[in-house]
């Protein structure tokens, strides 16, 4: 017994005495408490400097554990104030035993202020309360931009592992999509810390250090938020996309997907409710049409066949065909969209009244290959690089292509569909936007920006957008003329499909597209009478390139008919309250 | 304490609890159960009011305790073994009843509810388990060695509690009673033979609780078991428990940060502290001088009761002392070893000085009987 006495006291001896001091260090480090001091999350502002989001102050209520001593009283106060249910709460008080018992568990976050001086008038006297501010995002502008902005939320555990070393915690809010995504580094700024020693009672003794936070750098969108809520009322077809862009620059002027959401959903944390809700409905809301929604061109491509065969030189803009009607092809039978037939046409004429036989034809005498190549010349089938998350390359389709995913040679009848920019081909509507772009700025491809500056906290300019040239377009300005001046016709003339995007005294020039969901229309029927997901897509692109500030933009309206009927009133509007002239309607038949 | 060994007259036998009274054991048993008075506020004051309302249970413990040995020093100590039998049948019982009661409320309970005491009959039955086993080595008489078939009986009688007190699951207080029990046998004075039986008995168990130790530990059992191996591996997960309780320890230094001074302890880095780990908070604020003078105290009483083994006036008094001995020695050993990284973190309590009102009873009980045996050494 007095042997094991003495070896507990030899190990008393090693553990107090020898190593003592080591131990000393390591309670010491357990007494200093290291206190985050989280940066403020840097602002998104559009290009005239409104905010677009924005940190407000939120409150969080908790509990500190180990000086609860009356929960029944807490929650009987605090439950009807916030609106918790009571038995919610005292679920959430018990499980504020996860934590430490010095520690504040979280049991409400955004407290509004009214609630939150409610709370502090009626627990003077309960112990273990705690309000704490916590910054919380807002948007002035609701709905506004909000698949460009994005949304925040917790950090999901997948996140934080990637992502721990770099000095994120749980609970942490991190960019989920859109901006606040893509940007999150400039955005979350860095953390700063504070060492506090405290006694051993918890009093806190004093700063041994403190380094502050870095705020995180603002955005400056190229955005004005005034054209694109404009934009946003214009646009009051259930479904679609619209982006506008300076072609000069690739800077977005305005970028709507329809139908959104409100941000503010999301702030701090949306309900289980809404986000089933948002999550379920069909329509999708959440995704961003604009760099995700894939859309057949429909005639609008119809640039693009025109462009390959002039660079190609296969054809003189005077080469004319005959349009029946209808192109019989290997026993198959393509139409135009005018059952009558366009009769012998050249192609600015076919251009203007968008006659598919002629590009049936022009597509055959190319070949699908020579067209995919066109189209990938022009940014399609490649993500912009827009820089916004998840941007989706739409498909050009080649015979190589054909072969490797499908085992099958290509096919005429696909060379004829590509020509009209149907079949298997498939844009974002950004990629469009881009693509009419080149058109008015001389053949430039060029990179599309949401993001002018990046501003640190500061004042200093991280990054200013400058335009980044992808590449020019091979066409010469001989073609480059021909396909405006066919474009303004199309707009200009009274057999053009785009007439509905006449302005008196502005030079629009634009392509209309309708196009098809369905394989194969098997009769004309009225667009109204057909169920809603058979109807075709409505696309129009259109640019202005005559006036000093310049503009191209695509208009697509999901299921919306004809491109010519539903698209171009669409971006006469908008072009009309670009350049601030009144909008003179559709024309008179 | 005059050894008299003059035979007293019948008339003169009232006087006999004076002469052989062992103030010594009662004196230091009372200090400990002072200083864990101390040290349990030390440990709770933090807490505030629900800390405070333990320290006033802990005095009303000790005082029960106080009353308990006064009113056990009344009676023989013959009267443990005539009932041996009845108070081994007891706490059976009773720890039977914890484990349905437990089964019946949802999951396993240590204690048993009566009226508005809570007790733990595991506590009790160490000390039923020590009068039975020193009731039948001494009916077994001095005889030689024993076969190894007469230790069958004592196994079962042993088995039976830890059994019961296993699927609880209490490892520590099992494990404490396997070492009473076979302290106790070999006390008996056992022969090599019967020694190597029991050890290859105790081997088997030891195996067949491994084998089956995925079913009967708990994951929190397993887990404590594994950083006991290695504490640094996971400093905030299992590993939590030890590697705070010896920085406690290591940080005390000599003298100690003093008392109320503990950050490891005022701070609550320390879990369980006013349980399990009090002696950490005594090592933290009192320091390497403060522990050897606890450790010195119990090594004392260890002493007094081997000195009550001597002096015991039958073979019954003898066992029943060594047991009671050997129960608080194996408790401190096996706390004081856990708090300091020497041996797995079982829970077991430090007599006298955790927070418990069973665990206390229980150590002045010991006591007590140590006391009663030795101040009827001369009452045959």
């Amino acid at each position: 017994m007095i042997a094991v006495v003495a070896i507990l006291a030899a190990r008393l001896w090693h553990l107090q005495l020898i190593q003592g001091e080591a131990y000393v260090d390591m309670s010491r480090s357990n007494r200093m408490k290291l206190i985050r001091l989280t940066p403020s999350r840097g602002r998104i502002l559009d290009a005239a400097g409104r905010v677009l989001a924005d940190n407000s102050p939120g409150f969080t209520l908790g509990v500190v554990r180990g000086e609860l001593s009356n929960p029944q009283a807490v929650i009987d106060t605090c439950a009807p104030i916030v609106g918790v249910p009571p038995e919610r709460m005292r679920r959430l008080i018990d499980q504020s035993r996860s934590v430490a018992r010095f520690l504040t568990y979280p049991i409400k976050k955004n407290v509004t202020l009214e609630e939150v001086s409610l709370i502090r008038a009626q627990t003077t006297d309960l112990k273990g309360v705690t309000l704490e501010v916590s910054p919380r995002r807002v948007h002035p502008f609701g709905q506004s931009l909000c698949h460009v902005l994005g949304t925040l939320g917790e950090i999901s555990p997948e996140e934080l592992s990637r992502s721990a070393q770099i000095g994120y915690r749980g609970g942490d809010l991190i960019g989920k999509s859109g901006l606040e995504k893509e940007y999150e580094p400039y955005l979350r700024g860095v953390d700063g810390w504070e060492r506090i020693e405290i006694d051993a009672m918890g009093n806190q003794l004093g700063s041994r250090g403190r380094k502050p936070p870095e705020q995180g750098a603002d955005l400056v969108l190229t955005t004005d938020v005034q054209l694109q809520q404009f934009v946003e009322d214009v646009f009051v077809h259930e479904a679609g996309s619209v982006v506008a862009v300076d072609p000069d620059t690739g800077r977005i002027l305005a970028l709507v997907s329809n139908p959104g959401f409100d941000l503010n959903l999301f702030s701090p944390a949306i309900s289980q409710r809404q986000w089933k809700s948002l999550n379920s409905d069909p329509l999708n809301p959440l995704e961003n049409r604009a760099i995700r929604g894939l859309y057949s061109p429909g005639s609008a491509f119809k640039i693009v066949t025109t462009s390959a065969a002039l660079a190609e030189r296969s054809i003189k803009p005077d080469q004319t065909f005959t349009c029946k009607g209808e192109l019989e092809l290997k026993g198959q039978s393509f139409r135009c969209w005018n059952p009558y037939g366009h009769g012998k046409i050249a192609l600015r004429r076919a251009i203007i009244e968008s006659c598919d036989i002629y590009f049936y034809e022009l597509g055959l005498k190319l070949g699908g290959d020579v067209i995919a190549r066109s189209a990938s010349l022009f940014g399609l089938g490649k993500p912009t690089g827009l820089g916004l998350p998840d941007e989706l390359p739409g498909l050009i389709p080649t015979s190589a292509w054909k072969l490797r995913t499908h085992a099958e040679p290509w096919k005429d009848g696909e060379t004829v569909n590509l020509s009209i920019g149907q079949g298997y081909l498939v844009a974002t509507p950004v990629q469009m936007a881009m693509m009419t772009a080149a058109i008015a700025n001389g053949g430039k491809l060029l990179k599309p920006a949401i993001v002018q500056q990046i501003r640190a906290a500061d004042g200093r300019i991280v990054f200013d957008h400058a335009p980044v040239l992808r590449w020019k377009v091979p066409l010469d300005d001989a073609d480059l003329t021909f396909l405006r001046n066919a474009m303004l016709g199309v707009v200009s003339e009274g057999r053009g499909t785009g007439k509905r995007c006449r302005i008196r005294g502005i030079q629009v020039a634009g392509k209309t597209g309708t196009s098809q969901v369905i394989r194969q229309r098997q009769k004309l029927t009225d667009e109204a009478e057909m169920p809603y997901h058979e109807r075709p897509h409505a696309i129009f692109v259109a640019f202005v390139d005559s006036m000093p500030k310049k503009i191209a933009l695509v208009v697509v309206v999901e299921h919306g008919g004809s491109g010519g009927k539903v698209a171009a009133p669409i971006a006469r509007k908008i072009i009309c309250k670009y350049y601030g002239v009144p909008d003179p309607g559709d024309p008179e038949e | 304490m005059d050894r008299l060994t003059i035979p007293l007259h019948r008339s003169e036998r009232h006087l006999v609890p004076l002469v052989g009274f062992e103030w010594s054991m009662i004196l230091i048993s009372l200090t400990l159960a002072g200083i864990g008075l101390v040290a349990v506020f030390s440990a709770t004051v933090a807490s505030g009011q629900p800390g405070r309302s333990l320290v006033l249970r802990q005095v009303t413990w000790c005082s029960m305790g106080l009353v308990l040995m006064a009113a056990s020093l009344l009676f023989d100590y013959d009267v443990l073994r005539r009932w041996a039998g009845w108070l081994y049948v007891a706490v059976v019982g009773a720890l039977i009843a914890a484990w349905v009661v437990g089964k019946i409320a949802g999951g396993s309970q240590r204690w048993l509810e009566i009226g508005f005491m809570r007790f733990q009959p595991s506590e009790f039955a160490k000390l039923a388990l020590v009068v039975i086993l020193a009731r039948y080595f001494a009916d077994r008489g001095g005889r030689g060695n024993p076969e190894p078939r007469e230790l069958i009986l004592p196994i079962l009688l042993t088995a039976l509690p830890v059994g019961l007190v296993l699927v609880q699951p209490d490892l520590g207080t099992a494990g404490v009673m396997l070492l009473i029990s076979l302290s106790m046998i070999a006390f008996a004075g056992v022969g090599r033979r019967a020694l190597w039986w029991g050890a290859a008995v105790t081997v088997g168990i030891g195996v067949l609780i491994f084998l089956v130790g995925d079913h009967l530990m708990m994951e929190y059992q397993k887990k404590r078991l594994m950083t006991f191996l290695n504490p640094g591996d996971d400093p905030l997960g299992a590993g939590y428990h030890i590697l705070q309780s010896q920085i406690a320890i290591g940080s005390g230094g000599v003298l100690g940060k003093g008392f109320l001074q503990g950050t490891q302890n005022q701070l609550m880095f320390l879990p369980v502290k006013h349980t399990d780990f009090v002696f950490s908070i005594l090592a933290e604020e009192w320091g390497f001088i403060g522990c050897i003078a606890v450790l010195g105290l119990y090594l004392a009483l260890f002493l007094c009761g081997l000195g009550v083994v001597g002096k015991a006036r039958d073979r019954f008094g003898a066992l029943t002392a060594f047991g009671c001995t050997v129960m608080l020695f194996w408790h401190v050993t096996v706390n004081v070893g856990m708090v300091m990284g020497l041996l797995p973190v079982v829970g077991v309590p430090l007599s006298f000085l955790s927070y418990g009102g069973s665990s206390l009873l229980a150590a002045f009980l010991a006591v007590a009987i140590m006391v009663n045996i030795s101040m009827r050494r001369f009452s045959y």
